[in-house]
């Protein structure tokens, strides 16, 4: 029995060895050098072309954010009565350029009353959950989950906005304008809001007077933009399907300030 | 009756003996060949256990006195468990003690920004919440988290490129800023729940909060100093949010 269990291994061994080295250690010189020099090949095109292309993407969408936030106290005041009050701005509505590296280029919002900024949308926005807050509490209604939904509610409506200033642009032929300035034109909306949400804690009959008031001049004050925003950008001129499409988004203020301003725990009302 | 109990014996032997014999054959011709190849597997695998419990033994034996003697040797020399925490009492209090004073705070102290005061105030914080009846543990931590980044992003924004404000710091800042919003939950406890006085009191406190952290922050990091108000600003807001918690 030894002799046999010995035997049998030996041959197993001996037949296994044979075989594979030729073959195998052929096989594995061929394919590294073929896969390293492959790889390396198209590792560098394809590093190349998606950095490449990130990289446009980024300069096109994501303009610095830095630029938005160059703001000084005065800025901030002169903005916040252009937004609330535009009919009193005299001024044109036309934004200041200067040449930068040899090409046009928009001054920042320290030196262009015109030019969007982001601080003053995010403060907004903030007091706007600041006072929805307040108005649940006097209400007896406050909660912590209530005041997250409500959050949940202005991003929502923020996100409406520039969804309908973007579908607007792109309608009109125009999709040049960067991402960020977008997001601030409708972020200047939580100004308005916060006026009349203001209005109505300190007294209650005061919002139906303000709600209207101030769809009106975020109404005209995004049409006036967004008019400049359109001459600077498209060169042919339809005038009809314009006004069309501005007085659609002065008339989309109305029921968006009113969802918006309505404080409850129901969210979606 | 005598015939009948002679029977019964001998029909219970044949019936018995049948299978008694048929069984002690069988295990008769299956007992030889199985006891072989056991006898023969046993030694080898006995020998291999005792070696290997040999080797098991001894092992212990060597590393258990290495241990005892350099734990022996290390404890003396270990530095006081707050200070390896990075827990320092002292600091804290004149931290603590500067936010008190709502007319001028000291900012030399905090130089040196931590988070243990900061999370001993969260506690007392929840702690009096809790004492009105208002479990807030997470919201408490969760909004605080989110303040600190919001002050974060907004201040370095507006410093731009001089802005060298780090989230450590930031965090620090608010947390000890939050001081005379534990203060009012404190005091809200014997306070009456409606009325204007609440408001009052509560907007005195998030004045006095807003003002500490705004300063705080302008005089620690660079590139503030002309944005004050947009930072008090943004500092209000936080605090506000706070005192909600507190007055409702």
């Amino acid at each position: 029995m030894y002799g046999n269990v010995g035997s049998q291994p030996g041959v197993q061994q001996s037949q296994t060895s044979l075989p594979p080295n030729p073959f195998g250690s052929a096989f594995n010189v061929a394919g590294s050098g073929l896969i390293r020099g492959g790889l390396g090949a198209y590792g560098g095109k394809i590093l190349g072309s998606s950095s490449e292309y990130v990289q446009s993407n980024i300069s096109r969408y994501f303009s610095d954010p830095q630029y938005y936030f160059q703001v000084n106290d005065q800025y901030v005041k002169n903005k916040l009565k252009v937004v609330l009050l535009p009919f009193l701005h005299r001024g044109h509505w036309t934004r200041i350029t200067e040449p930068v590296g040899g090409r046009l280029s928009y001054k920042p919002p320290i030196y262009d009353i015109n030019a969007p900024d982001l601080y003053i949308p995010l403060m907004a926005f903030g007091t706007y959950v600041i006072l929805a807050g307040l108005s649940l509490g006097l209400h007896r209604k406050f909660s912590p989950e209530a005041l997250n939904l409500l959050f949940i509610k202005g991003l929502l409506g923020w996100f409406m906005q520039a969804a309908l200033l973007k579908v607007t642009l792109l309608s009109l032929g125009s999709g040049e304008a960067p991402l960020l300035d977008i997001i601030a034109y409708a972020g200047y909306t939580f100004t308005g809001i916060c006026l009349a949400v203001l209005g109505r804690i300190i007294l209650g009959y005061s919002y139906y007077f303000l709600m209207p008031w101030t769809c009106l001049c975020m109404g005209v004050f995004l049409v006036k933009t967004m008019k400049r925003v359109l001459f600077a950008e498209v060169r042919s001129y339809d005038s009809s399907r314009h006004h069309y499409l501005l007085l659609f988004i002065a008339l989309v203020q109305f029921p968006l300030f009113t969802w918006l301003g309505n404080i409850t725990i129901n969210w979606l009302l | 009756m005598t015939n009948k109990e002679f029977k019964v014996p001998p029909v219970a032997f044949p019936s018995a003996g049948n299978p008694a014999s048929a069984g002690p054959n069988l295990q008769q011709r299956r007992m030889p060949t199985p006891p072989f190849q056991p006898n023969s597997g046993i030694p080898f695998m006995s020998f291999d256990i005792g070696s290997a419990a040999a080797s098991t033994s001894s092992g212990p034996i060597y590393t258990g006195p290495a241990v005892g003697a350099g734990g022996s040797a290390n404890f003396d020399d270990e530095e006081p468990l707050l200070d390896e925490l990075g827990i320092h009492p002292d600091q804290i209090w004149s931290k603590i003690r500067s936010v008190l004073n709502p007319f001028r705070v000291n900012h030399t102290v905090h130089k040196d920004s931590d988070l243990s005061g900061p999370i001993l105030l969260y506690m007392s914080f929840c702690l009096f919440q809790l004492l009105a009846g208002k479990i807030q543990f997470g919201v408490i931590l969760g909004w605080i988290v989110v303040s600190s980044i919001f002050l974060y992003v907004v201040f370095n924004m507006l410093a731009g490129r001089t802005g060298n404000l780090d989230l450590h710091t930031c965090t620090s800042v608010v947390g000890y800023c939050l001081l005379p919003v534990v203060i009012f939950s404190a005091l809200s406890l014997f306070l009456p729940v409606d009325g204007v006085i609440r408001l009052s009191v509560a907007a005195v406190f998030v004045l006095w909060a807003t003002r500490a952290s705004a300063g705080l922050v302008v005089s620690l990091a660079d590139g503030g100093d002309e944005h004050r108000g947009l930072i008090a600003y943004a500092s209000f807001l936080i605090y506000t949010l706070f005192s909600l918690l507190v007055i409702f």
